[in-house]
């Protein structure tokens, strides 16, 4: 369960002495950016010219500011951050900035990890008393400078609070997101919000304030969980969402050294964790409102992506077969004989139907209400049957478009719409 | 002489039968009080014993020990050995039976036979280290399953095939380090520490070992698919190249 606090922790970045001195010499802003990052130093170049562009291009009457949280990076990221600069903007700009561009880079505080680096922008952006804040991945390559304007223009200029991305991705791309994180805020709290982990966001100075009250930064939170946290916590308390489309969402590959497991142990931790803190919101909710969506949609194309499904299919095997004593204390029996009859069904004949996963993932959001085992533990258990709905998933849309796709997406928010009932029974 | 004999006999009835009765009367009658109050501490033991077992089993099953142990892997051992009853519930029953036992052996000692109370009072001395080397073992074996389950896991995830046999080694390996200091603590083999630290240091060396075969991994199939397996181009995996969030 999280907590609420006020001022800034112990391990605030703002305590330093170089990072007050800057802040007094800036004293106030309008728009503040921040960018997280860890040894991005080949693409975060690319990012600060597009919001550097995008601020200057669409905020010219603005005071902004463009911060850089960085987790220790080793290969010169921060120092990218400060040579890079556009000499020229009389190819974007149709008029000369106003008001002042500023840009900090800061080693963040704090356990390592994305959260972390967004808690010191939230310091930042509250120290500044900004109206508008953006947050943008250090990895992205199809990022434009329109995408300043798109996340942040419905927040100084339509008074929205949270402002989640939309984007075109490969059908096999934002997997938790699609199979898990999705579904289940659609579901839970009655918001479609199709991106809630996207890690792009534009928020309000008011929001950005708001997180600060509550001590997260020692739980999942301050890693992998920051993204759906912000997006529950704004629907939870009743902040004014919307969306803006972004176009395509092309980043850098996964790091290949990141365990899969201890992502998705972070996302589902802290979705699971959220469920703890607002049960009696989203216990009532019984139907989905549609959100707002900004900017103009339009279709991309995307990267291939390839897909070695037979690995896919040995690790879902090889968990049915080592992990199913742990899935017997969390998964009903009918369940449990399915996935054992699963693991034994040849690749063409492999299929976890959409009852089966979500019945699933209610069956895990239970065991961790009710502590049945480890959190860790249960959590990390839920890779191999992730990997094989994954696998399943991906036989399925071999030949579908992304239309297709998109609707089956919606039939498993409809078959945890319709399990909802029974799940609410079981929590209490 | 009829009489003298009869003066002798007399004398040799008294010293060799009734005497000795007397003086086992005399005995008996100082014995009584404590063997009645030795059959009563039994009693209030047995009964005591019941009553905390009653208690207990209340606080245990109130403060949910059943899904506590289930959590910290302990659980599966009642599941899988079959035992009676709940984790609570056999706590319980050990509590009583403790109880009772604690209170047969002070009425062992109340009955004031010298040789068995030089026995009890060796027997409670040894007990703190019996007790010791329980809770060594109790948390031996809670530490063991829940090394083992997360090793089994973590094997699992990283595509291990012999993925049980790695969480069993772990509990195995802990349970035996646990069971080395208990029976240290019992005074049972000196030599235990050297073993117990022969196994640590091999294990740690194990671990190693097998950190550095995971984390060098990628590079060990990529010079084999460069130099051994180079016209066939293993297919990328979806968990390598795209970003599931």
């Amino acid at each position: 369960m999280f907590q609420t606090i006020d001022g800034n922790g112990p391990r605030s970045a703002l305590k330093r002495q170089d990072v007050q001195t800057k802040l007094s010499r800036i004293g106030k802003a309008d728009i503040l950016v921040g960018i997280p990052s860890f040894n991005n130093a080949h693409s975060i170049g690319h990012v600060v010219r597009a919001v550097q562009a995008g601020l200057a291009k669409y905020f010219p009457d603005k005071k902004t500011i463009l911060v850089n949280s960085d987790g220790g990076s080793t290969d010169g990221t921060m120092d990218v951050v400060h040579q890079t600069t556009i000499d020229d903007f009389r190819s974007i700009l149709v008029s000369h900035r106003i008001e002042s561009f500023s840009k900090i880079a800061i080693p963040y505080h704090g356990i390592p990890g994305k959260g972390s680096a967004f808690r010191t922008i939230f310091e930042i952006a509250r120290a500044l008393d900004v109206k508008a804040c953006a947050v943008v991945d250090s990895d992205l390559r199809s990022i434009t400078p329109e995408w300043i304007e798109l996340l942040i223009k419905p927040v100084i200029g339509d008074g929205y609070d949270y402002v989640a991305p939309l984007y075109h991705r490969h059908k096999y791309d934002g997997t938790i997101t699609n199979s898990i994180v999705y579904p289940l805020t659609r579901t839970l709290y009655g918001k479609d919000v199709r991106q809630p982990i996207g890690g792009d966001f534009g928020f309000s100075g008011r929001l950005a304030a708001f997180y600060l009250t509550k001590n997260v930064w020692e739980s999942d939170v301050a890693r992998y969980g920051i993204d759906i946290w912000m997006t529950t916590t704004a629907i939870a308390n009743n902040f004014q969402i919307c969306q803006a489309f972004l176009g395509a969402k092309i980043h850098d590959a996964k790091d290949p050294g990141a365990d899969l497991s201890a992502m998705l142990f972070q996302v589902v931790g802290a979705t699971f964790d959220l469920m703890e803190e607002y049960p009696q919101t989203w216990k009532r909710v019984v139907s989905t409102e549609h959100v707002p969506v900004f900017g103009f949609t339009y279709e991309v194309g995307l990267e291939p992506v390839n897909v070695n499904i037979q690995r896919m299919l040995e690790k879902f095997r090889l968990g049915a077969r080592e992990l199913g004593p742990i899935w017997e204390y969390i998964l009903s029996r009918d369940t449990m004989d399915f996935l054992t009859g699963l693991a034994d069904a040849p690749k063409e004949d492999f299929h976890m139907p959409d009852r089966i996963w979500a019945d699933i993932i209610y069956s895990f959001a239970l065991a961790a209400h009710h502590k049945v085992i480890n959190k860790e533990h249960l959590l990390k258990s839920l890779t191999p049957l992730y990997i094989g709905r994954t696998a399943s998933f991906v036989i399925e849309t071999r030949e579908a478009s992304g239309q297709e796709v998109e609707d089956k997406i919606n039939k498993l928010c409809e078959e945890y719409e319709r399990l909802k009932p029974s799940f609410i029974e079981r929590w209490q | 002489m009829a009489i003298k004999v009869r003066g002798l006999d007399m004398n040799f009835i008294q010293r060799i039968l009734i005497e000795p009765l007397e003086r086992f009367y005399e005995q008996f009658l100082t014995f009584i009080p404590n063997l009645l109050t030795s059959i009563a501490l039994l009693i209030i033991g047995v009964v005591l014993g019941s009553i905390l077992r009653l208690i207990f089993l209340k606080i245990f099953r109130a403060i949910n020990l059943d899904k506590i142990a289930q959590r910290i892997g302990l659980f599966e051992m009642f599941a899988r050995k079959g035992a009676r009853g709940s984790l609570s519930a056999f706590i319980a029953r050990l509590i009583g039976w403790i109880a009772i036992f604690i209170f047969a052996a002070i009425a062992v000692q109340s009955l004031r036979i010298p040789s068995i109370e030089n026995l009890i009072e060796r027997f409670f001395l040894y007990l703190p280290n019996v007790f010791t080397a329980l809770v060594i073992l109790a948390f031996g074996y809670i530490f063991s399953n829940f090394l083992g389950r997360a090793a089994l896991i973590a094997s699992v995830n990283a595509g291990i095939r012999r993925a049980g046999m790695v969480g069993r080694f772990v509990k195995l390996v802990v349970f035996i380090l646990s069971a080395t200091m208990a029976m240290e603590q019992l005074g049972i083999g000196r030599d235990t520490v050297l073993i117990a630290f022969a196994i640590v240091f091999g294990g740690i060396v194990l671990a190693l070992a097998i950190a550095f075969g995971f984390g060098g991994r990628d590079i060990a199939r990529d010079y084999l698919q460069r130099n051994v397996n180079h016209p066939k181009e293993q297919e990328k995996d979806i968990e390598d190249h795209i970003n599931p969030l």
